[in-house]
């Protein structure tokens, strides 16, 4: 029943999640066609400057299908949308005052304290999961719609990626919900956290590879084939870390 | 027939049930031989604590005005200790009811009367006296 | 103590940060009693109702439910598997349906009572399809005393359970208790600063102030110790001096000297006796003035 109260808090966040991630994925891929007509164009611009050099480096990797796919969806819209509904997924917490209250008659419940955070945990963590694989597996499907073809290998390898690095942000508001009461402040933080990371990432790039949002994107399996083994696990173990902490934090309070 | 008793009054509940179950007894309303309710049902309709329902039956036995059957229930003494009982309360109630008399005459309000009789009953107004 | 102890605490403290909720609690519950805890707001009964049940750790001191330690958190798992519970706020989940949460309750317990559910349901005529929020405050103590009473247990622990309740609804939720009582055996313990209805329905209290136990005991055992004597005198009254242990408070004013005892009233009327008062009156106290003094005395 712990997983039934999981899922009604979550349902929401999740169903939008997987609407808004399943049309994007779904419009970058339809669009496809679309945007190479407008290729030609884009030999006309100037590289200048730094915004130009990464303007060019974009459109350059759009000119494969694997390029475009990559930098347009793993890299950025799953990536970015991913990362806040992974936030999302991981804030609130069957004791904070924001699951409909009622932290007291869950704690009268006979469960350890552990096993519901572990419970509201391990349901999130899945629902991020489905987050992380289904709409990706959109685009074996509908490429050839678009003529082109995409490998299921390479979704599962990007996916499990995002799945992984994603899950260091759900950790994090995790943690964060079960030191502040509130819905907000667990969200806005874990949020700003990412904020500050993507532009460290941005001004950055030589390294931003190794960082969580290149592990989320998977740009060492784009680029070299290679899953980025050490940023794999460095997340798992950011992330049992903060899960950890938390159930410590919900084992010593006092409600 | 059973009203609920008053916490607020001073008196012990279970004091004021016995006195309710004697004065159905002596008015009638009970006659001999007569179930009463089960301790249980009792304590819910008045919504009393059970054991004090029980602890007025007790007292109600031991002054032989009810008789407890084991596995039966509570039913109102054989005609005779009852008649005892009603007999003396009636021979009680015609006491009280001179001596308020004298009181009223003297100009004693009700409330003093109350306390004066509540004093005596706790037994300890006389002189060296202590409680019967 | 011939009844086996459902509840016990000795010298229980907690503090929370530099506020010493509880400063050495003494408490205990015989099996099969309904037991009132009564005292001001703020006095600890709620944080002891708390550390009862596991939801915050004590300080320090010895507290058993079950004869199982309240603050080791897997033994308190086990507690709670025979406890019913119904907080101050009647917490429950808002966004379910009497249907649902009922559903989810039971899910939890394996001595779960089908047949005590179909008739509180009737009973307190809790409409299934309505969400808990949408309930007044009185349905929502009633199914928050339903999913209490239907769990299978051995304990209830009720806190301010006629809280906020109009007086019918009030006596329906007493009422409800004591045919649970009575009917499966079980023990109450109910934290309330509604005198009348701990006069009504317990057998046994204990007043806390201050996070401390000051009075308690068999209610009939209070009822009959506690008196007031008041001493009357022909000139100024003279100070007054009295051994007996069971006093509580001994007042001077003009003429008179009011003495409230705990106990042993014979002893102080004859202390009294000795000071040639014109006149003694003795009556009995009730509950409401004994709470009034006992929680007053240490101000």
């Amino acid at each position: 029943m712990l997983w039934y109260k999981s899922w009604l808090e979550t349902r929401w966040r999740f169903l939008i999640g997987l609407a808004l991630l399943m049309c994007s994925t779904a419009g970058v891929i339809l669009i496809h066609p679309r945007l190479m007509a407008l290729m030609p164009m884009a030999d006309t611009i100037d590289p200048v400057g730094e915004l130009g050099q990464r303007i060019k480096e974009s459109v350059d990797l759009s000119r494969t299908y694997r390029g475009y796919v990559w930098s347009q969806l793993f890299r950025q819209n799953l990536t970015q949308m991913g990362t806040l509904f992974a936030i999302l997924l991981g804030t609130g917490g069957l004791f904070s005052y924001s699951s409909g209250g009622a932290a007291l008659f869950t704690l009268s419940l006979p469960a350890s304290r552990n096993r519901v955070v572990g419970v509201r945990a391990a349901a999130g963590l899945a629902e991020w999961l489905v987050l992380a694989f289904v709409p990706s597996l959109l685009i074996p499907m509908l490429s050839p719609a678009v003529g082109e073809a995409y490998g299921v290998g390479d979704v599962l390898a990007h996916s499990l990626c995002l799945f992984v690095g994603g899950s260091v942000f759900f950790s994090l508001a995790f943690l964060l919900s079960t030191v502040f009461p509130d819905l907000w402040r667990p969200m806005l933080m874990a949020c700003a956290v990412a904020v500050v990371l993507a532009i460290a990432g941005q001004a950055f790039r030589e390294i931003s590879r190794y960082g969580v949002f290149g592990v989320m994107s998977g740009e060492d399996y784009f680029r070299t084939g290679a899953l980025p083994w050490l940023g794999l696990v460095v997340s798992v173990a950011a992330t049992t870390v903060m899960l950890y902490a938390s159930a410590l934090n919900v084992a010593r309070q006092d409600f | 027939m059973l009203f609920r008793p008053n916490p607020t009054s001073g008196v012990p509940l279970y004091l004021q049930l016995m006195e309710q179950v004697k004065h159905a007894v002596e008015t009638g309303a009970l006659r001999p031989g007569e179930q009463l309710p089960g301790i249980r049902p009792l304590a819910e309709e008045l919504v009393m604590n059970p054991n004090t329902v029980a602890k007025a039956y007790r007292e109600l036995e031991h002054e032989g005005v009810i008789e407890l059957r084991h596995g039966a229930g509570a039913f109102v003494a054989a005609s005779a200790r009852a008649k005892k009982v009603t007999d003396k309360l009636r021979a009680g109630q015609a006491i009280v009811a001179a001596a308020v008399e004298r009181l009223h005459a003297r100009g004693v309000t009700d409330e003093e009367i109350r306390r004066l009789f509540e004093a005596e009953l706790a037994g300890l107004t006389k002189p060296g006296g202590h409680r019967e | 103590m011939s009844d086996p102890l459902i509840i016990e605490a000795a010298d229980l403290r907690k503090d929370y940060g530099h506020v010493e909720a509880l400063r050495g609690l003494n408490l205990q519950v015989p099996v099969g009693s309904i037991f009132g805890f009564l005292g001001r707001n703020g006095a600890g009964k709620t944080t002891t109702i708390k550390v009862l049940l596991g939801m915050a750790r004590p300080t320090s001191g010895r507290v058993r439910v079950f004869d199982l330690p309240a603050d080791v958190p897997e033994q308190s798992v086990h507690i709670r598997r025979r406890t019913g519970f119904v907080s101050e706020e009647k917490d429950l989940y808002d966004s379910m349906t009497v249907e649902e949460i009922v559903r989810f309750t039971a899910a939890f317990y394996p001595r779960w009572r089908a047949d005590l559910e179909q008739r509180y349901a009737r009973k307190f005529e809790l409409p299934p399809d309505r969400k808990v929020k949408a309930l007044s405050r009185g349905m929502r103590t009633k199914l928050a005393l339903l999913l209490a009473l239907c769990r299978g247990a051995d304990l209830l622990v009720l806190d301010e359970p006629t809280s906020g309740l109009d007086p019918a609804v009030a006596e329906e939720v007493l009422q409800a208790l004591v045919a649970h009582v009575a009917g499966e055996g079980l023990t109450v313990f109910f934290s309330s600063h509604q005198i009348a209805e701990v006069d009504q329905i317990a057998d046994r209290v204990a007043i806390v102030d201050h996070g401390r136990a000051v009075a308690g005991g068999l209610l009939e055992d209070l009822r009959e110790g506690y008196r007031r004597i008041q001493l009357v005198f022909d000139g100024e009254a003279p100070a007054p001096v009295f051994q007996s242990p069971g006093i509580v408070r001994v007042g001077r004013e003009g003429r008179v000297i009011t003495v409230l005892t705990s106990s042993d009233a014979d002893r102080v009327l004859d202390e009294a006796r000795l000071l040639n008062p014109v006149s003694v009156d003795i009556v009995p106290v009730s509950l409401k003035e004994i709470f009034l003094e006992t929680v007053t005395a240490e101000d």
